[in-house]
């Protein structure tokens, strides 16, 4: 048996596509209870085909997964009702309205028929979206979209919450809707969170705990801060005609004084998590 | 046990509400072409073995336009699976796949099932006597389960949308004109008698054709529609759990 207190287990998780290189190579962690977990890479690192590997949609070719030390290749049917997936798409049924795409999760989700209703009103008044109630899908705009698919992954209360590109698309102030909407979930119901992202941004604003996946492996774990006093608190830039290049230091006196003497134009600027993952991999999260 | 097929009735009957009308519009103009082209215009004085050729049709009319709305869910599913990606609900909710399975395949047979009420106004309009055998009623639900459970089938196997093309192309459009919907099929060369009855449509329109003409019923065939309709179950199933999103 698994130790009780994680909440979700991996070991060795991998996934090959036919004839392909490994999309997944090999990923290891464990989460505990109300924790907040941003799983940060580039585009076709690895990120979405780990959480569908981790949701049901497809399945690994080795390794294991468990769920409160069950294991969920065995159980899948009966774990699937503690987990809430946000795809990366919003994928609402445009014909029909925000209640009765609330209602068709009820049932799939075996909500007893009495307390489909109340649930759906309360869960519309949490989000701001009462409004919308009784309207078509298709006439609302990708921000309300983007917070239904988010309050339909919570109607059956999951026990842990997963989150594709919760915002990609969206503007900067829905953005930060969405954002304060996710840690509001995570602080009053204690729900453990991984949303994966390719904005640093999010990753830093949001999570307590960073994976940074690359290649279909895992090459950091840690909480933002001590990933980025690792390398450094500063960064001065210096621009050079074939890029820019980047040197970290401790504080922001050496940072300037190393300023001074360069002959380039410079900045210096605090790190981020983009130069904890530019100094592993030698090259940036966004390209 | 049951929140699958009733999410996915909820579901498909929700949207289906909506579009009710232009659904029932469209399948009802292709069968009246071919009765006005079939059954006016070249089969007026025409009898098939002692059935005038109007009332050999409708039957085979019945056969084709509920089969038709049966199988169009493998399109609606293929279209929540691959655009819009509500498919992935059902795939990510506890629920069994024998669940959903059956669930779509019930939405199957009520299209089935309306399709066909169709052409009995039809052959009201067109003063066609049916008689009716009890037979007829396990023939259509059978039918159109058969069908249904072979959409659902093809909808998990084929990997885009033109893969469910060359299914319609390839099964549907042949049956449809080998199995005897229009013409007996001991008309046919040996070698296309073979195939057509390797094909589920050849038992079901024998059977439909037999319980409403005053026919003899043939419980072989009964039996053997039962088979198609467990087999198919059991490929979407196995399409089911298979798939990946």
């Amino acid at each position: 048996m698994n130790d009780n207190n994680d909440i979700l287990r991996v070991d060795g998780l991998k996934k090959t596509f036919l004839k392909d290189k490994a999309a997944v190579d090999g990923v290891s962690f464990a989460f505990s209870r109300g924790e907040f977990v941003g799983l940060l890479g580039p585009n076709g690192a690895g990120k979405t085909t780990t959480i569908k590997m981790l949701t049901g949609l497809i399945r690994p070719s080795s390794g294991a997964i468990y769920y409160f030390g069950s294991d969920f290749q065995k159980e899948s049917q009966k774990t699937k009702a503690l987990i809430g997936v946000v795809p990366q798409q919003n994928n609402l049924d445009r014909d029909l309205t925000a209640y009765e795409n609330l209602y068709l999760h009820a049932i799939l989700y075996g909500i007893p028929k009495a307390a489909r209703k109340a649930r759906i009103d309360e869960l519309l008044d949490f989000s701001g979206l009462t409004d919308y109630r009784n309207r078509q899908v298709k006439s609302f705009s990708g921000g309300t979209m983007r917070r239904l698919v988010i309050l339909r992954a919570l109607l059956h209360e999951p026990k842990i919450l997963f989150l594709d590109e919760p915002t990609v698309g969206l503007d900067p102030q829905i953005r930060r809707v969405i954002w304060d909407f996710i840690v509001k979930i995570n602080r009053m119901k204690n729900t453990t969170i991984l949303l994966t992202t390719h904005y640093i941004e999010e990753a830093e604003r949001l999570c307590k705990r960073v994976l940074i996946i690359n290649d279909g492996l895992i090459i950091v774990d840690g909480d933002p801060e001590t990933l980025k006093d690792g390398i450094g608190r500063f960064v001065l830039e210096v621009h050079k005609d074939d890029g820019i290049e980047e040197e970290f230091f401790d504080n922001r006196s050496d940072a300037l004084a190393a300023l001074e003497k360069s002959t380039y134009p410079c900045k210096v600027r605090g790190v981020t998590l983009e130069d904890v993952f530019l100094r592993l991999t030698g090259r940036r999260i966004n390209v | 046990m049951f929140n699958g097929l009733h999410a996915v009735l909820y579901r498909e009957l929700s949207i289906y509400r909506t579009r009710a009308l232009k659904q029932m519009l469209s399948s009802s103009l292709s069968p009246l072409l071919f009765l006005i082209a079939f059954g006016w215009g070249f089969g007026r004085d025409v009898t098939v073995g002692g059935l005038s050729y109007i009332s050999f049709l409708i039957p085979g009319l019945i056969t084709m336009n509920s089969l038709n709305q049966s199988f169009a869910i493998s399109a609606e599913i293929n279209i929540s699976r691959f655009y819009f990606h509500t498919f992935d609900e059902y795939l990510i909710a506890p629920v069994s796949y024998a669940s959903i399975a059956i669930g779509e395949a019930m939405f199957g047979v009520f299209r089935g099932l309306l399709a066909a009420i169709i052409i009995f106004v039809y052959a009201f309009i067109f003063h066609v006597t049916l008689s009716f055998n009890p037979i007829f009623f396990v023939a259509i639900l059978l039918h159109t389960f058969i069908f249904s459970f072979l959409a659902v089938t093809t909808s998990m196997v084929v990997k885009d949308h033109s893969g469910q093309a060359l299914v319609n192309n390839f099964a549907i459009t042949p049956m449809i004109f080998l199995c005897g919907t229009f013409y007996p099929i001991d008309k046919l060369p040996y070698a296309f008698k073979l195939l057509v009855y390797v094909f589920p449509l050849t038992y079901s329109t024998k059977v439909i054709r037999a319980s409403l003409t005053g026919g003899e019923v043939s419980f072989i065939y009964v039996g053997l529609m039962v088979f198609y309709c467990i087999m198919f179950f059991l490929t979407s199933l196995w399409a089911l759990r298979s798939v990946e999103a």
